[in-house]
């Protein structure tokens, strides 16, 4: 029951894009289109559950017992940096399709703060092994649901008649403005 | 004197020509969450701009010694580190403004302004002119953060720095201070500075265009005389 | 071959540099952290048991448990800090039960994330002054739209009742954990 509460508090209520702002330049970057945005959202959420088993290892059986703490920055993040170069890798080995799909987005993770954000938050709750990892896959369906929705609005504002100066960026924020709104609905669920 | 020109030209392009937020639209995780307040958008403002103009000195420093493979790597584990100074310098002596940014301290890490500086300058550049560029970038995004801050307590509590401005009378916007608040704010500012400068271009196109005309009327005129 | 032992050289030294710097600042900064620590603690102990001067931590399993003192090292209630579940993420609350366990003696939020405006209220002094010196037996009870009739009633805040809610329930789940622990003994 509580890892269902985890789930969608962290999926809707505290959504990672529209609640913390993690995950933004992707989600303006890539929301152009539903089928990449549909990618990007797989390709982080699979990137975050794998970061979530590593980086809970790294900080219980490392970091904490060596009473190394200060270095929990400079490690999760390299160690974000190696597992997307690592993941990459062995998609491309082991799946063809999945790597076409998903290959061009895996770089861009590395800089996503949704990612080193997932890490560090799970760090700092003192979540156990099985919540980090039920944390990570709320917050990765919360990205995909949020980045898929904007990417639908985004194909129909095309069609739309929006002042020239307002076009791109400022407008995606707007209408994030608005998706953000209308998740407060889901406030209250837990 | 020429070099002086470049000079000041180095920093100044960061506090609006090439301003991280409004124009090349990076950083936006920091801008968006921390700006509740004014005070809070100074804060981590400062923050970025140290870890910003320290890491673009070390970044300059060591430019020639580091081999272009590794070069991000290296990029990573200098900008980690005095983040994680500030960290812990905020923890120990800033322990109410630490609780307040909570986790975006850290996340400055991978906050694309500083990695971008790194890559699209401090590598390439002499110290001081990486200094510089660094230091106007930093102001830069500081600015644009105080502004949004401002904007957002003014609204949603009345308030700037923690001073009432507006009256009783008027009543908080909550949506200001929400996380929509964030979103709607920074798109409107954003299309405002973006309708600025169009009508800016607007105009000297204008000019030229209508000198050219009167110009060429004037040259129409000597010909049919 | 070269290149390789330079690109191993130049990130080594600038792993090895890179930890040395950050072990020394987190040498001078961890004694201001865990002082900083300390006094919040103690300042959330002492404004929720003004009666209180020592404090000793209780050894608790799944709760964060203080017994207070007076002057004369004479027991005078507990501390609890217990969370759980609001409107839109974790509440963590903190609050002073008097030696019998029959009062509260005064609370404070330490931690939520509610709606900015409604359920901040909760972290407002007119609606934690509503828990000083409130009966706690059987359990206390919240009421909406009117003013509380019993002593152990407190009114719900218009607008953030589950905000409210929850955070009578996580005071009275501490209370009964307590009590519990408290019974075993």
């Amino acid at each position: 029951m509580e890892l269902i509460i985890l789930f969608i508090s962290a999926a809707l209520i505290n959504n990672f894009v529209l609640a913390y702002f993690l995950g933004i330049c992707p989600f303006i970057g890539v929301s152009g289109k539903i089928t990449s945005a549909l990618s990007m959202g797989i390709a982080v959420t699979f990137v975050m559950t794998v970061t979530s088993i590593v980086s809970w290892l790294i900080n219980y059986k490392i970091l904490i017992p060596y009473n190394l703490t200060f270095l929990t920055i400079p490690s999760f993040i390299l160690v974000i940096a190696s597992l997307v170069q690592f993941v990459e890798m062995v998609i491309k080995k082991v799946s063809q399709p999945l790597y076409r799909a998903l290959g061009i987005f895996l770089p861009l993770i590395t800089t996503n703060c949704a990612i080193l954000g997932l890490a560090l938050f799970g760090a700092m709750r003192e979540y156990s092994f099985i919540q980090n990892i039920i944390f990570a896959l709320g917050a990765g369906s919360g990205f995909t649901l949020a980045i898929v929705l904007m990417a639908g609005i985004r194909e129909e504002l095309e069609l739309a008649n929006v002042p020239d100066a307002f076009r791109g960026a400022p407008i995606t924020l707007i209408v994030a403005g608005i998706l953000a709104l209308a998740f407060m609905g889901f406030a209250g669920m837990i | 004197m020429k070099k002086e020109v470049n000079y000041s030209n180095e920093f100044l392009k960061g506090l609006w020509d090439i301003n991280p937020v409004f124009k090349q639209v990076l950083g936006m995780c920091p801008v968006l969450a921390v700006t509740v307040s004014a005070i809070n958008g100074l804060a981590m403002g400062l923050a970025t701009t140290f870890v910003l103009v320290f890491s673009s000195l070390i970044v300059s420093l060591i430019r020639k010694i580091v081999p272009n493979q590794v070069r991000i790597a290296t990029f990573i584990v200098i900008i980690s580190t005095f983040v994680t100074i500030v960290d812990l310098v905020m923890k120990a002596k800033f322990p109410e403004l630490s609780k307040a940014l909570g986790p975006f301290i850290p996340l400055i890490v991978v906050n694309c302004l500083i990695l971008g500086r790194m890559e699209a300058f401090a590598s390439k550049n002499s110290v001081i002119r990486s200094l510089l560029d660094s230091t106007g970038n930093g102001i830069g995004f500081m600015l644009a953060l105080i502004v949004l801050g401002s904007i957002r307590e003014l609204l949603g509590n009345r308030t700037i720095f923690g001073f009432q401005v507006l009256p009783e009378l008027y009543t908080p916007m909550l949506v200001m201070i929400l996380p929509a608040g964030a979103f709607l704010t920074l798109g409107l500012l954003m299309g405002l500075s973006n309708w600025y400068v169009k009508k800016k271009e607007q105009e000297e196109i204008e000019l030229i265009f209508s000198g050219y005309r009167s110009a060429t009327t004037l040259n129409t005129q000597t010909e049919l005389n | 071959m070269k290149q390789v032992i330079k690109i191993i050289a130049v990130l080594t030294s600038i792993g090895i540099i890179s930890g040395g710097v950050l072990a020394s600042v987190s040498n001078w900064a961890n004694p201001f952290i865990e002082k900083n620590k300390k006094e919040a603690t103690e300042k959330a102990i002492f404004l929720v048991q003004p009666e209180a001067k020592y404090y000793e931590r209780f050894d608790f399993s799944d709760m964060e448990v203080y017994k207070v003192y007076d002057y004369d090292k004479e027991l005078v209630g507990y501390v609890v800090v217990n969370q759980g579940n609001g409107f839109q993420g974790p509440i963590r609350v903190i609050f002073g039960l008097s030696k019998d366990l029959q009062r509260i003696t005064a609370i404070d939020v330490l931690e939520q994330v509610e709606t900015p405006g409604l359920g901040t209220l909760i972290t407002e002094d007119d609606f934690k002054n509503q828990f000083k010196n409130l009966l706690i037996v059987p359990m206390i009870e919240w009421v909406k739209g009117k003013p509380p009739s019993k002593d152990n009633e407190i009114k719900a805040i218009t607008g953030a009742t589950i905000s409210s809610k929850a955070t009578v329930q996580i005071i009275n789940d501490g209370i009964n954990k307590l009590k519990k622990r408290l019974n075993d003994e």
